[in-house]
């Protein structure tokens, strides 16, 4: 895929790609202008060629492949794809007897409609890999080499194909339930599907940018500023929720295994449970015990330690507060589980030297410990954070990402994540045209980060360093 | 000369002392949402109160809502199996794919890895949530959603789970590929040294890959209600329980959602805690692979 | 606009003395777009005139119907009865499914296609169900049976544009004051309820930041906000005066509530841990008497006084429907409806009223014994006077709503001037306006 390594920058990977575009396409005519009738027919009928040169699996394939596609295409895909322009004509009517006709589906019809353009450009890519095999079979046959047989194909599948074999399903599951979904979804940021469009009762068709409009629009039913919001505060969040616990973790690491404390198993096995029990059954149940009428508000107003209650969930900073304080409780846990077996691999002399030096313990910590936990857990570090931008469920079985507040719109809250507010606009509203800009927008947030960050770690640039 | 270590004695009983009692404290603030769980789960909602209160022990032990959960009124164990056979399905083929994966990008160098290994990278950047809907449908086209809910979230539990390759294979990365070559002057060919040589070296990253893909199903209150699209028979167990706390259909349900709380969290901890040993290894390997 | 208005609040008024008073005939709205009963049939009449001819072959097929879980068994009987009484419909396999009010419309809207075919709802949700095309139109002697046996409220919810949308079930979903009589000495006055609730640390619930609860005062102070639809479940035009010297009444009484130790905000009683007094429905009348015991008393809201002035607590008076989703199958649309009919009939909403205790929409059956001597229904019933039949919101109204009611309780508005709040009230109205095309 990257053989053209010669020129740089993006102009010169576009010339070098229209390069390697036409010396294949003149590979292909000289396949063709110089091929034998097998090679010539294979060029319609699909392993036409290793079918007549006795390579009966490949052949088989080959031609199996191209029935499904054509009968895939004839009996569905052709009839989504000549609508993919417009998704749909048609709307629906009520008959006389007040029945329903449904028209044409918007969704079905994008949905199909990718999937026959990735398939085309699939099947393109298996065409010329039988024009190549049609051209390499004749090749070795000219050579007066014998061709691999059925079962010699067969066996290599097992052995130096077996990465084909392996990677197939798996790879088809990528495809087919993560891939497809998001071009979809990025398909329709450039839609007006919503709640006012909605198949199949109602068509729902192109509209270029305009949803990225509304988005960055900072008027008063704009999500500019709503959006601005949510963001800073996804940032805040995943910046807090990764630090902090990763240093309060290793903190209760360090207390954990330090020397002349006992029944150190006890410790950990108490604090994992946070993490063998489900979230939606504690969280919900940590959220309530803050409620204004729960059980904390409830035994500090019994004890007369306040005399009105606490408005833990009702007020936005003390929400933001709480929230990053019980995603301690459910994150120290990892990272003390992570730091334990690390803290145990810093070379023991390493701090025997410091002591005799006249180090004293924070020293220690700051001078050996911290830079190799740093080093080592890095990788750890960038994922947690990329994973807190998405940490759906401590938001939503918190808070629901209230409170919400006039100053904010499309019914975001200011515990809200970007991606709790995605998910609200599809449940809640159906509003998918703006959920799937906001997917977008996550996605660009978390790329962004990764990469910046990927660019600045020490361990993934000497990756053996330290071992 | 003397007298000093008598001083670094006392210095480092008073320090392991606070360190018992910060301990203590922590263990207290971990273990108290589950203590009220539990002491919830042991309220009548017959005879006090099904909803929440403000007070922390129920006024009198009793067992009504765990046997509302078993009584016949309840599907609380239809939906229970639903998820459990829902869990051991995705386990076993998640396993399958995860190691499958893992052995063709740790071992094997194909035309078009880095770019494969690229591209699953940037999909995982893409949140979940957004392609919902579009999964939804794609599962109606299949069949798979309402009745056929179960094979479905099974399909999908484990479909895509080629992409959590990370773990596994950096634990592969670490065993000698010198191991391979000499099965290979053997002649093994890659299928048998996969499955003769390889997997019997990898059961703890086997266990964990397991455990993480048990554990899942149990957890999943949003997908699995979209999936099961308002047929009850089709419920896992969260979304069942999240529906008695979360719409006012059900009042006074609150005992009941934490003791079927209970209930599943009792399995899957005992689980954990047989497993634990293995759990550590993978996330620390995994943290320190990335 | 104002004529609607004034509609709307003559056919609540009408509703509220068919409720208490025994009323045999109503009076005629002057609303075009609300159908209103002329007057009230025997239940038996129109039951055989429209029950379908038995020689029709319907073929057969399957029905999926959402109920709330705790009228399921009750639902499944039923529809086994209406089976056993129209055998011609036998042919048809029926699951009911539970599937709540609230979450019934989300779901539909997901997939129509996937969705049941006769679902329950809240009224709230028909515009966007029209919109979605997840509900088909009640025409013909389903539309007749539907304005003639139900109150002019009901059928007035059950109707967008000028067409009948849906079977009306119950006619109790409004709000009114549940309260501890050991606590609350004076249930005519917020100002006492509060001092009560205070004085014995006890809370006074309202779910202030409710698009449902937030109105009692805006429209109890006199404001209106409705909203006119086409019979596409389109919203054509808004009509509000938020941005009004009632409006601020209304908006610093909430903020003064917010401000009491007792104000707690919810609605949901089974979830109230310390309640003196909660603005709910009569779907708690159960939790409220077991929470409340002996003291358990019911009443129409109070009234709130600001600045001097006294205005009494309004709100919404709604309404459950039974809709059907459209239909391609021309036998199959036919039984659904002659089901929905049957699910929404006097007897039927009788039944439901012993089994579950929903309050009636069907002007026969509130004339029974047992709905007129229910305590909660006549709570409500009297609390109806104040309240307008909640007609077709916007769906973004609930979330603007939630984020005015989230405002004031975090105390954003605690020490703003008139002047703060009066831009307040205009944004909020400017937004409301905005959702109208």
């Amino acid at each position: 895929m990257s053989k053209d390594k010669k020129p740089s920058g993006a102009a010169g990977k576009v010339t070098g790609f229209f390069k390697w575009l036409g010396a294949d396409l003149a590979d292909i005519g000289t396949t063709f202008t110089k091929g034998d009738w097998k090679t010539k027919v294979s060029f319609l009928i699909m392993g036409f060629g290793p079918l007549m040169r006795k390579q009966f699996l490949r052949g088989a394939a080959f031609l199996l492949l191209e029935i499904a596609f054509i009968y895939y295409m004839a009996a569905f895909g052709i009839g989504y794809l000549k609508d993919i322009t417009t998704l749909g004509t048609s709307g629906r009517g009520f008959n006389p007897d007040g029945t329903v006709s449904y028209g044409d589906n918007s969704f079905l019809i994008l949905l199909f409609g990718v999937l026959s353009i990735i398939l085309i450009l699939l099947f393109l890519y298996v065409w010329r890999l039988n024009v190549y095999q049609n051209k390499i079979g004749e090749q070795m046959l000219r050579e007066g080499k014998k061709l691999p047989s059925s079962k010699q194909d067969f066996m290599s599948l097992l052995d130096e194909n077996f990465d084909k074999t392996l990677m197939a399903l798996p790879m088809l599951g990528v495809f087919l339930f993560v891939m497809l979904p998001i071009i979809f979804m990025i398909c329709v940021a450039f839609t007006n599907y919503d709640a006012n469009h909605q198949a199949p009762a109602k068509l729902f068709t192109w509209v270029g940018f305009s949803n990225f409009a509304n988005l960055f629009s900072f008027g008063s039913t704009g999500f500019g500023k709503t959006f601005v919001s949510v963001l800073i505060w996804t940032l805040v969040w995943a910046f807090f929720a990764t630090f902090l616990n990763y240093f309060l973790g290793m903190a209760v690491a360090i207390l954990i295994n330090k020397k002349g404390i006992k029944f150190k198993k006890l410790w950990r096995t108490i604090l994992v449970m946070t993490i063998a029990v489900p979230q939606f059954v504690s969280l919900l149940y940590v959220g309530k015990m803050f409620a204004a009428d729960g059980l904390i508000n409830g035994y500090l107003m019994k004890w007369g330690l306040i005399s009105s209650a606490i408005p833990f969930w009702e007020n936005a900073t003390l929400a933001r507060i709480l929230v990053i304080i019980i995603n301690l409780w459910v994150g120290i846990p990892y990272v003390m589980l992570i730091c334990t077996g690390l803290l145990m691999n810093i070379p023991e002399d390493l701090y025997e030297s410091a002591k005799i030096d006249g180090a004293n313990p924070i020293q220690m910590f700051i001078k050996i410990t911290l830079p190799y936990m740093l080093f080592v857990t890095g990788p750890f570090l960038l994922t947690q954070f990329t994973g807190n931008l998405n940490n759906f469920n401590v938001i939503f079985l918190l808070t629901t990402g209230k409170p919400q507040s006039m100053n904010l719109t499309g019914g975001a809250g200011y515990t809200d994540l970007l991606v709790t507010w995605l998910y609200k606009m599809t449940l809640d509203q159906t509003d998918y045209k703006m959920a799937a800009v906001i997917g977008i927008m996550v996605f660009i947030v978390t790329a962004v980060i990764s990469l910046v960050v990927y660019n600045v770690l020490p361990s993934v640039k000497d990756e053996e360093g330290f071992q | 000369m003397a007298k000093e270590p008598k001083v670094h004695m006392q210095h480092k009983k008073l320090s392991n002392a606070i360190a018992y009692v910060v301990l203590i404290l922590i263990s207290i603030i971990w273990l108290f949402p589950f203590v009220c769980l539990v002491l919830q789960s042991f309220r009548s909602y017959i005879l006090e109160s099904g909803g929440m209160v403000n007070y922390l022990l129920p006024k009198t032990f009793s067992l009504d809502s765990y046997k509302f959960l078993f009584s016949k009124d309840c599907q609380f164990f239809r939906w229970y199996g639903n998820t459990f056979i829902i869990a051991f399905f995705v386990t076993i083929f998640q396993t399958i794919f995860i190691l499958s994966v893992s052995y063709a990008l740790s071992r094997m160098r194909f035309k078009g890895r880095e770019l494969l290994m690229r591209l699953w990278l940037v999909l995982g950047m893409f949140p979940g949530f957004l392609s919902m809907i579009c999964l939804y449908f794609l599962l109606k086209e299949f069949g798979l959603t309402q009745e056929g809910a179960i094979p479905g979230l099974i399909l999908i539990g484990f479909a895509s789970s080629g992409m959590g390759y990370y773990v596994c294979k950096g634990y592969f990365d670490t065993i000698p590929k010198s191991l391979d070559e000499a099965a290979r002057i053997d002649g093994a060919n890659r299928a048998q040294v996969f499955t003769i040589m390889l997997i019997p070296l990898s059961k703890p990253i086997i266990i964990y890959t397991a455990l993480v893909a048990f554990m899942a199903p149990w957890c999943d209150y949003i997908f699995a209600s979209y999936v099961a699209f308002g047929y009850s028979d089709s419920y896992n167990v969260a979304v069942a329980l999240r529906r008695w706390v979360w719409t006012n259909d059900y009042q006074g349900y609150f005992t009941r959602f934490c003791a079927g709380g209970v209930l599943v969290a009792i399995p899957i901890t005992i689980l954990f805690m047989c497993l634990q040993k293995y759990y550590v290894e993978g996330v620390t390997g995994g943290a320190v692979k990335g | 606009m104002k004529k609607r208005v004034l509609a709307l609040l003559m056919t609540a008024a009408m509703v509220s003395t068919m409720l208490t008073a025994c009323g045999g005939s109503g009076s005629t709205s002057t609303d075009t777009t609300t159908p209103a009963a002329d007057e009230t049939t025997p239940a038996a009449e129109t039951e055989a005139a429209t029950q379908a001819p038995e020689d029709i072959d319907y073929g057969t097929g399957e029905i999926m119907v959402w109920v709330a879980e705790n009228v399921q068994d009750f639902t499944e009987d039923q529809i086994a009865a209406f089976q056993e009484a129209n055998p011609q419909f036998a042919g048809y396999t029926v699951t009911v499914q539970p599937v709540g009010e609230g979450d019934a419309a989300n779901n539909m809207l997901t997939d129509v296609a996937g969705g049941a075919d006769i679902y329950g709802f809240a009224q709230d949700q028909l515009a966007r169900l029209i919109s979605a095309g997840a509900i088909a139109p009640v025409t013909g002697d389903y539309a007749t049976f539907v304005n003639e046996q139900n109150d002019a409220g009901a059928a007035a919810a059950a109707t967008v544009g000028d067409t009948v949308y849906a079977f009306p079930i119950t006619s109790d979903n409004g709000y009114f004051l549940y309260y501890d009589s050991s606590v609350v000495t004076d249930p005519t006055s917020l100002d006492a309820i509060i001092a009560d609730c205070e004085a014995a640390n006890k809370g006074f619930y309202m779910e202030i930041n409710s698009g449902w609860y937030q109105p009692a005062f805006f429209f109890g102070a006199g404001c209106t906000l409705t909203y006119e639809a086409d019979a596409e479940g389109n919203f054509t035009s808004c009509n509000t005066d938020y941005a009004s010297e009632n409006g601020l009444a209304a908006l610093k009484a909430m903020i003064a509530l917010h401000k009491s130790p007792a104000f707690t905000n919810g609605s949901d009683l089974s979830k109230a841990t310390n309640p003196g007094a909660i603005v709910d429905g009569t779907w708690d009348a159960g939790v409220a008497q077991e929470k409340f015991g002996d003291n358990y008393a019911c009443a129409k809201l109070p009234s709130f006084t600001v600045d001097g002035k006294t205005y009494p607590l309004g709100g919404f008076g709604g309404f459950k429907l039974i809709g059907v989703k459209p239909q391609e199958d021309a036998n199959k649309y036919q039984v659904c409806l002659a089901m929905a009919q049957f699910l929404s009939n006097e007897e039927t909403q009788l039944a439901r009223y012993e089994e579950a205790g929903w309050g009636p929409s069907n002007v026969a059956a509130q004339q029974s014994d047992a709905v007129k001597a229910d305590e909660a229904l006549s709570a409500l019933a009297e609390q109806l006077a104040n309240t307008i039949p909640q007609g077709q919101y916007p769906n973004d109204y609930w979330s603007l709503a939630t984020s005015l009611g989230d405002s004031i309780i975090a105390g954003d508005y605690d020490n703003a001037s008139d002047d703060d709040l009066m831009k307040v009230l205009e944004e909020f109205q400017a937004t409301c306006e905005s959702y109208a095309q």
